[in-house]
């Protein structure tokens, strides 16, 4: 009924499903190779099988040590995660609530900072984690510790620049409110601020995670020898091979890594969507 | 909080950590890098196997003077534009049909979307080689180029690069202008309405100004990220095409700083492309004053 | 602003105004138990490769206690970053790791690998190293690693295709782009001969054999001689095969030896220029069975083109915190029985004289091989630059240049040689 009601709006959902539909395509793709029997990967070019096997997910699972990979990518996640909201939550507040000589400086050079090629920093940043795992060797090279560093580190100028804008949404009357309330500012931050931002704090943390989970060039270059310390990005290189890629394997293990982030995103969906709304508020 | 001489050590307290990690972090490799670019500074040098030599500006002069140097800009240049534009026009026009269609289509698009964002860029990069593969790609099957090759040609390869490119950031600007055409306030646009502006007016006059900053952010960002593509070159076209013709800036320095073990050059190209971007976002941010725009 | 200026100041003379270094790669330890990391290439068939080297883990385990074994097959692409990345931080490199001899200079000039010549002269069986390729493993006469496998190469060809259509193995260089275009003229599903645009040891033979090289060295410095006109002559037969009648370059100009001898292997190929190491992944692929080997012809009939002398050491980083581990270990993975293993498992030709001696006489597969051998062979300048240009991948540019029609062989040559120059002086 609402179809004739509304022409132009059917019109604009079959267009959506469409696009829904090529913009998914590469993602089908990828969990249907993952389950094609080996022989169908390269010769068919059906977009169904009528053999859906489990083998590639289980060589990705196991000729590799993917669980180990998988636990180690979610640690660096989870901890870049946590310290960077942590962070950047109390540089938002106080780069938006308060006056100082220098904020502005600072804003740009969050922005500036973002510009610099991360490849580029690879090398001093090899060396400069060289130097801290002399000193603190569970955060240097060949360790987990370097690569929740380097994430943390670039993951701050972004959730700071996004959270401020969180934050400037809060009426500064509660603000008021909670002071003449007696509140100490310790217990504004964190009882009255900190539970208003988190939604923001949510859509700030899908990005940093993304980032951490996502990597390949610090995996690649840190972890030097350590095979107890990989992560998924590198696991994943194994079935690329010189002779014939495990396209299956390759397909199955692309698959697993990116089902956490996408669950991710989708408890988060909404959250995402205002927060995203809210951060360019400020 | 009450403006007052104790606001700059609270700021200072609450600043500290994010402060410790930036500097440490972000700003000492910073400092490291421009340093390097200053130097002589290879494998043997890095291992201590022969001596330091400080060359000035040496590396820059020689990056500027080779012809490679301003191909490779010129392709960074035009890679990028193509990549925002396309980034932007799509990422605009699916988040306004998504405020005119009901929820359940919505959703459909938006987890399509947020499926794309998700995958990682080495997991993207490799499906859409394999979708595009010469041999037994399903592209080619279906449009009969059998042995076709896209990543052979210079125009074909980076193409399909900036295809995948386009589809893993466009959620980030569509998911973005649709959270800021929502917030528009009901009142103002049936304001609009009732001052018997057409739709197309209405979207011009009303929600157009209103969504600005976040226009100006998603383009920032997008020029940001854009220009500074990595994997995607890196996977997709093997490191940087036939014979290099697929290089942009940022693969173009880390060929030379850990293929080729000149840190100090590719320190510079480094220095340069940060210059470069900085450069154009300011060349941007001065054009939006012009017209009227504060950030 | 003084004081802020001071404070800049300060803070840079502490961070150091110059680029780090590292000091000397030694750790002076030299524990006994532990685990034992060993970086290995990852290869064409590898599952082979692995079988053998599972075996040796397991024997080296079982005969050190408390000793445990890591092997990582790494990329043969990606390795010159992996490698510098293992130098620069010695304490985090692996103990035993494999390289190609084209590497050896600037590894060790680098600092990468410890120096073998006393373990292999106390070794009872470094005597039998074949004198010439142990010489692959010296720079400044010591020894930085053991040979574990010779490289050559030599031409492929699918038997029942030549049968077909009547047509005999090519017996000079310059017969070899006529046969193969008229092949793919008969048969246009095959490419003539399989051969590559990153594939610079299917091309330096053609160089070799026109009379050029690629550098010319004299005293102890190197000059680039691959814009000579004999070596621009090789340069162009080579290129000759990249073409759409022969090998086109939308398939084949991004193909270095493997890509080069997979399609061979898939049937895809009449010819192709293969490894006496690919022969077993050939046997186990649709060309199995019906294959022949020949020397890769020089310019004239009967002459073999001078072949480029490859081949693989196993070597101990000197960071290693288990120096005497790393050594027994390299000595039982590249010793007799494993190489005589590895020998049975991918074809890869043995150092030893005597090991060597034994297979070639149970297998005539291999003549064609020892005959290369036996004709003499070729290697790129020993030079640590050679490292640097082949990381920044000149020779394969400049094929690729001609290739794709962006420059002619006059200019692409030119300009190798001065990037070859340029990293010579350097």
């Amino acid at each position: 009924m609402s179809a004739i009601r509304h022409p132009g709006r059917a019109l604009a959902e079959a267009v959506t499903v469409v696009v829904a539909g090529v913009v998914a395509f590469p993602l089908f793709w990828m969990v249907l190779t993952a389950v094609k029997p080996p022989d169908e990967v390269v010769s068919s070019a059906l977009p169904w099988t009528t053999r859906p096997t489990l083998d590639s997910f289980v060589r990705a699972l196991t000729v590799q040590d993917f669980g180990r990979y998988f636990l180690n990518s979610v640690i660096v996640a989870v901890a870049v995660v946590a310290l960077s909201m942590l962070v950047a939550f109390l540089a938002a507040a106080a780069l938006t609530r308060l006056r100082f000589r220098g904020r502005t400086t600072m804003l740009v050079m969050l922005l500036v900072v973002q510009m610099v090629p991360v490849e580029a920093l690879t090398v001093p940043l090899f060396f400069l984690m060289r130097s801290v795992g002399q000193s603190v060797p569970a955060f240097g090279l060949n360790h987990l510790g370097s690569l929740v560093l380097v994430h943390l580190a670039f993951s701050l100028p972004f959730s700071i620049w996004m959270l401020r804008g969180f934050v400037a949404a809060v009426p500064v009357e509660l603000e008021e409110a909670a002071t003449l309330d007696g509140a100490s500012r310790f217990r504004f931050l964190w009882g009255v601020l900190f539970p208003l931002v988190a939604p923001g704090l949510v859509a700030t943390s899908v990005l940093s995670f993304i980032h951490a989970w996502n990597d390949f060039l610090f995996a690649k270059t840190f972890i030097i020898s350590a095979a107890d310390a990989q992560t998924l990005p590198l696991a994943l290189q194994v079935f690329v091979k010189p002779d014939q890629n495990d396209w299956g394997a390759v397909m199955a293990g692309s698959t697993l890594m990116t089902i956490p982030v996408l669950v991710f995103f989708v408890l988060v969906q909404r959250r995402l969507v205002t927060g995203l709304a809210g951060s360019v508020k400020g | 909080m009450t403006a007052g001489r104790g606001q700059g050590r609270t700021a200072l307290a609450y600043l500290s950590p994010a402060l410790l990690v930036l500097v440490a972090l972000l700003g000492y490799p910073v400092y490291q890098l421009v340093v390097i670019s200053f130097f002589d500074y290879g494998q043997e040098q890095v291992s201590g196997g022969a001596p330091l030599e400080f060359l000035g500006l040496g590396n820059y002069s020689a990056l500027l003077g080779s012809a490679k140097f301003w191909s490779v800009l010129g392709q960074t240049v035009a890679f990028a534009a193509v990549c925002v534009l396309g980034t932007l026009v799509v990422g605009a026009a699916l988040a306004v049909l998504a405020t005119r269609v009901r929820p359940w289509a919505r959703t459909c698009l938006f987890l399509a979307a947020l499926g794309a964002w998700a995958t990682p860029a080495v997991a993207g990069s490799t499906i859409w080689l394999f979708l595009f593969d010469a041999n037994f790609g399903l592209v080619n099957t279906v449009l009969g180029l059998d042995g076709f090759s896209w990543t052979y040609g210079k125009w074909t390869a980076f193409g399909l690069v900036a295809a995948e490119v386009v589809w893993c950031s466009f959620p980030f600007v569509m998911i973005t202008l649709y959270a800021g055409i929502r917030a528009i306030p009901a009142e103002v646009l049936e304001a609009a309405a009732l001052d018997g502006a057409s739709t197309r007016r209405a979207a011009r006059s009303v929600v157009l100004p209103l969504l600005r900053p976040l226009l100006i952010v998603v383009t920032i960002q997008s020029i940001i990220w854009d220009f500074k593509v990595f994997t995607q070159v890196y996977v997709m076209t093997g490191g940087g095409g036939i014979a290099g013709r697929n290089l942009v800036l940022n693969v173009y320095a880390y060929q030379e700083a850990f293929a080729a073990s000149e840190y100090g050059l590719g320190a510079a190209i480094g220095v340069v492309t940060t210059l470069i971007l900085l450069a154009i976002t300011v060349f941007y941010l001065r054009a939006l004053r012009r017209s009227g725009e504060v950030l | 602003m003084r004081k802020w200026l001071a404070g800049v100041a300060v803070v840079a003379l502490a961070a150091g105004c110059a680029p780090v270094q590292s000091g000397p790669a030694t750790s002076g330890t030299d524990e006994t138990t532990g685990q034992l990391r060993v970086w290995l290439f990852d290869e064409v068939n590898r599952t082979a490769k692995e079988k053998v080297v599972q075996e040796a883990v397991a024997e080296f385990q079982g005969k050190h206690a408390g000793v445990t074994v890591d092997v990582q097959y790494i990329q043969v692409q990606s390795r010159a970053e992996r490698f510098k990345a293992a130098f620069s931080d010695p304490g985090s490199a692996p103990d035993v790791a494999e390289f190609g001899n084209t590497d050896l200079a600037g590894y060790v000039a680098a600092g990468g690998f410890a120096d073998l010549t006393a373990d292999v002269a106390a070794w009872d069986e470094g005597k039998d190293l074949v004198p010439g390729v142990l010489d692959t493993a010296k720079v400044g006469g010591k020894v930085h690693g053991v040979p574990w496998y010779v490289g050559v190469r030599a031409l492929y060809y699918r038997t029942d295709v030549f049968t077909e259509l009547g047509v005999q193995p090519p017996s000079t260089l310059d017969e070899i782009a006529p046969l193969a275009r008229r092949i793919r003229a008969a048969k246009p599903e095959l490419l003539g001969i399989s051969v590559g645009g990153k594939y610079v040891y299917g091309a330096l033979p053609f160089v070799w054999a026109n009379g050029g090289d690629i550098a010319t060295k004299s005293g102890d410095k190197y000059t680039a001689a691959i814009d000579s006109p004999q070596a621009k002559a090789g340069i162009a037969k080579y290129a000759e095969l990249l073409r759409d009648d022969i090998c086109p370059p939308a398939q084949c100009a991004g193909n270095g030896g493997d890509a080069s001898v997979e399609n061979f292997r898939g049937g895809k190929a009449a010819m192709t220029i293969g490894g006496d190491f690919n022969r077993k992944s050939v046997d186990a692929s649709a060309a199995a069975g019906k294959y022949g080997v020949v020397p890769l012809p020089g310019k004239d009939p009967g002459s073999v083109a001078p072949a480029f002398s490859g081949g693989n050491l196993l070597g101990v980083l000197s960071g290693t915190k288990r120096r005497t581990l790393a050594g027994d270990f390299v000595e039982l993975l590249a010793g007799k029985r494993y190489q005589r293993k590895m020998y049975d498992a991918m074809g890869n030709l043995p150092t030893f004289t005597d090991v060597q001696r034994v297979v070639a006489d149970a297998d005539p597969f291999l003549k064609p091989f020892t005959t290369t051998l036996a004709a003499g062979t070729r290697f790129v300048p020993v030079t640590p630059s050679w490292a640097k240009i082949d990381a920044q991948a000149v020779l394969p540019t400049m094929l690729q240049e001609i290739a794709t029609g962006g420059k002619d062989v006059d200019t692409a040559a030119t300009s190798a040689a001065d990037a070859m120059n340029a990293a010579f002086t350097s």
